[in-house]
């Protein structure tokens, strides 16, 4: 079980690289137009 | 760093009215401007000074923002270079596919690098590239595809608000996801068996929670922090008072039992409780937020009337096209028929009519002469004059009209007021309660005290109590300018529901606002059948914006087609008779009056119009005119009025028809929308009498109504709803809007209207009946802190849930293009079924 030393502060530092990660998504507009982009793909061309 | 030219203001407006002077929208229902003011107004956009009105270079470092201080005087610098970035408003879209067929066009464009179009805002983003095209090029490739284009001058305020809006979706993001990490690490401590989990294991995920707390406290909690510090400096008890003592009572809390757990409050930790109230508390705040957003932007796109452009005369004479913000008091500026004046001004030259429906609520053109006053945002309707403008901007009655809907999105509706003040002695009494448990429990277990009392502090935080009437009445207020229903007084959202009666008035509510086609009699001498004689006049009529060439437009509807093969050239309107127009063999087309179009006047009362031909003789003279058909006028009974009322009847409501028209008239009127209690021949005080006659009987009264005649009865009713195209924002006394011009939105608003009253009632009784239970629960310490953040964010989620039914609303019955009445070229999109009702009659 002393993997878990290491797991644990691992998970933490993972958890403020995914925080990063939404923070870039919301920053360049991820969330604001979500009905949209759903109907790109039923455009042709 | 090279000064850049900044937007001073916007198109006459001061800077500090961007929230309110929004980025165009339709001009609600008005004649639309003429094609050759519009294509000159997009050219007027290719002058760099105007740029940065609605965009920014991108090469510029972020600086270039608008700033208060880069008014008037800045030098207007050559463009920059590199590839700009602009915002426009769309008009005409009504899907996602829309945006995907304007993003195409617009990447079409050479020059242009990049487009983004939002459906849900209507706006979009063009970085375009100025040694390749200029902002007229890419914004006629968005007419070419049949929708229009609008500088968005509101473009920084709106990145403002969508900054607040990212930024509150962050903190919501950062609070959730540090949530679920926090319950991994508490997920051992709920499961070991004592022994199971070692001590130095236990400290490492304590440990975690700690670090991972840390972003929830610092950042996420920052607003009721924030709040908290400023209702304390201000010396008074605020909503997030309480909040902010218990989320910081916890940490401290949490903290000192992760540090010290042999110290004084004990060796437990609370950060899941922590992390998952500050969870649902910014859930909650964030639902709020994008709802109230949404009411804004509904009520943007209506208060745009000002042209974009106008034509100002120079020191020689010479008339330029500048843009109206550039326009100063003692201008003197020429308005062609058809443009909206730019501001409150006094005719010098020249005389016209005007249309102040925006105004004064009157639908029929108002002669303006020569000296005369003119209203900003009212249309010229008939010949070019020059106008010396006297006023610009906030200083307009359009100016006041505007800050007045303004006022009146903020105000607080009677029972959120009692909310309110109910709230802070309230507040009050929590944080005392919250105090003497706490004193209670600490001779016997400090740390156990200490989270009685935040348990005390959270579970009875007032927010669902204070959410529970404005939550609900902004989504309903929000979601009738969905469809096509402003609110002008949240207040008037609580009165309307308990309306059992409602009064109409004929001209322009029952009846169309302008003047419907009534029978066509073809004369049999010119050969023509009824469909072709209407589009060959609707040909003609094309060309005018009088209402009986208004009604021959609309009327001739799908026939419109076939009239724009027709080839007319010279056509010319004599004001007050008719209009004329020779056809491509020379014949001279006339329609009009019977003596404009020189034909014998057919005895009767009905009003019409003649369409009559002059052919070109062989010796190239003009024959005598020979008539082609006679178009009789109506007064049209909007076709849905019947439905409406028998929907109204339904609903328990009685229906009254009052007006100042013709006793026979009205009851004819009367008898095919179905309404049994008429009444006509009224004078506005005769209006009044009844109205406040059956008020003494203790009936709630609703008037709808749309003239000027109206006002003293609307401003006397319960509740007034201002429909049609006359709406008179200036008079202040309605409490509805309905430029949509569809009798269905006022049973619609009447029905929704009643569901939220609905829905507070509920909120209200389930707020404070959650608090009752809760609050001795907490005191006797019988309630964990973490049950206490679930249960406060939860009564608050379920109160802002329970509002947002009103959302999905489906207005059924309402139709779905109330919201897009105009489009840019003159041609509205006109459903058949507005064919006058008389006709078939």
């Amino acid at each position: 079980m002393d993997i878990l030393y290491l797991l644990i502060p691992l998970s933490v530092v993972l958890v403020l690289a995914v925080l990063a990660g939404l923070w870039w998504a919301v920053d360049r507009g991820q969330f604001e137009n979500v009905d949209q982009e759903a109907e790109r793909i039923l455009k042709d061309g | 760093m090279r000064r850049q030219h900044i937007a001073p203001s916007l198109w006459g407006m001061p800077q500090h009215s961007f929230d309110g002077f929004a980025g165009p929208g339709e001009p609600g229902g008005a004649p639309a401007p003429p094609e050759a003011a519009l294509a000159s107004g997009a050219a007027l956009l290719d002058d760099p000074a105007e740029w940065p009105a609605f965009g920014r270079p991108l090469t510029e470092p972020a600086t270039a923002a608008p700033s208060p201080d880069g008014a008037e005087g800045a030098v207007p610098g050559p463009p920059a270079p590199g590839p700009w970035e602009s915002h426009v408003v769309l008009l005409g879209m009504h899907c996602a596919a829309c945006a995907l067929t304007i993003e195409e066009a617009l990447r079409a464009v050479p020059g242009v690098a990049a487009a983004d179009v939002s459906a849900a805002t209507q706006r979009a983003r063009v970085v375009w590239n100025p040694a390749q095209v200029r902002p007229s090029g890419w914004i006629g490739a968005v007419q070419a595809a049949g929708y229009r284009a609008l500088p968005a001058l509101d473009a920084f305020a709106r990145e403002h608000r969508q900054r607040e809006q990212r930024r509150a979706l962050w903190r919501w993001l950062v609070a959730g996801f540090c949530m679920m990490q926090v319950m991994m690490y508490a997920w051992p401590a709920y499961q070991a068996m004592p022994g199971d989990l070692s001590l130095e294991m236990e400290r490492l995920l304590r440990w975690a929670s700690w670090v991972i707390s840390l972003p929830v406290m610092l950042f996420a909690c920052g607003p009721f922090f924030a709040s908290a510090a400023r209702d304390l400096r201000q010396r008074r008890i605020g909503m997030d008072l309480p909040v902010a003592l218990g989320i910081a009572i916890t940490f401290a809390v949490s903290t000192a039992g992760t540090f010290d757990p042999a110290g004084l409050f004990g060796r437990e930790v609370y950060f899941d409780s922590l992390t998952m109230f500050v969870f649902f508390l910014l859930t909650g705040r964030w639902l709020e937020l994008r709802l109230r957003g949404r009411t804004a932007g509904a009520l943007e796109a209506v208060m745009n009337r000002l042209p974009d452009s106008v034509e100002r005369r120079g020191p020689n004479g010479v008339f330029t096209r500048i843009a109206t913000r550039r326009l100063a008091v003692g201008d003197t500026v020429r308005v062609l028929p058809g443009e909206a004046f730019p501001g409150d001004g006094r005719i010098t030259c020249g005389s016209t009519q005007a249309d102040e429906a925006l105004l004064t609520g009157e639908s029929t053109p108002v002669a303006r002469p020569l000296g005369s006053t003119v209203a900003a945002g009212s249309y010229n309707l008939r010949a070019a004059v020059e106008v010396r403008i006297d006023g610009l901007g906030r200083d307009t009655r359009f100016g006041q009209i505007v800050a007045l809907m303004e006022s009146a999105s903020l105000q607080k509706p009677r029972l959120a007021q009692l909310a309110d003040r109910i709230a802070r002695p309230f507040l009050g009494a929590v944080l005392l309660a919250a105090g003497l448990a706490a004193a209670w429990w600490w001779p016997s277990d400090p740390s156990h005290a200490l989270m009685v009392a935040v348990a005390v502090l959270i579970v009875t935080c007032p927010c669902a109590l204070s959410l529970a009437t404005p939550v609900a009445l902004l989504t309903a207020s929000g979601t009738l300018a969905r469809h096509g229903v402003l609110v002008r007084r949240l207040q008037a959202l609580e009165a309307v529901a308990g309306v059992d009666t409602i009064a109409f008035d004929k001209t322009g509510t029952l009846t169309q606002g302008g003047l419907g086609l009534g029978r066509i009699e073809p004369a049999p001498e010119g050969g023509l059948t009824a469909d072709q004689a209407l589009s060959l006049a609707a040909a003609l009529a094309r060309h005018s914006l009088h209402p009986a060439s208004r009604a021959i437009v609309l009327a001739a509807g799908p026939l419109a087609a076939a009239a724009s093969g027709v080839r007319l050239a010279d056509v010319q309107e004599r004001p007050g008779s008719g209009l004329q127009a020779r056809e491509a063999d020379g014949a001279l087309l006339k329609l009009g009056s019977a003596r404009h179009a020189g034909v014998a006047a057919e005895p009767g009362a009905v009003p019409a119009v003649v369409l009559s031909r002059q052919r070109v003789r062989a010796d190239g003279t003009l024959a005598a005119p020979e008539s082609l058909a006679r178009f009789a006028l109506t007064e049209a009974l909007r076709p849905e009025a019947a439905g409406v009322v028998a929907d109204l009847r339904r609903a328990g409501v009685r229906v009254l028809l009052l007006s100042g028209d013709r006793d026979a008239a009205v009851q004819r009127v009367a008898q095919a929308a179905g309404i049994c209690e008429a009444w006509g021949d009224c004078t506005p005080d005769d209006k009044l009498q009844r109205l406040q006659a059956l008020q003494a009987q203790g009936r709630t009264v609703a008037m709808v109504g749309d003239g000027l005649n109206d006002g003293p009865v609307l401003a006397g009713a319960h509740v007034s709803f201002a429909f049609g195209r006359a709406v008179p924002l200036a008079r202040a006394r309605s409490d509805f809007v309905v430029p949509g011009e569809h009798l269905g939105q006022v049973a619609q608003t009447l029905l929704l209207a009643r569901r939220a009253t609905a829905v507070v009632r509920q909120n209200l009784a389930w707020a404070a009946g959650y608090n009752a239970l809760c609050v001795p629960l907490a005191v006797a310490g019988c309630m964990p802190a973490w049950l206490a953040g679930l249960g406060m964010a939860a009564s608050s989620l379920l109160v802002v849930l329970n509002a947002s039914r009103l959302v999905r609303w489906s207005g059924e019955g309402l139709p779905c293009a109330v919201s897009a009445p105009v489009v840019a070229d003159g041609s509205p999109p006109q459903p058949t079924g507005l064919r006058p009702a008389g006709e078939g009659a």
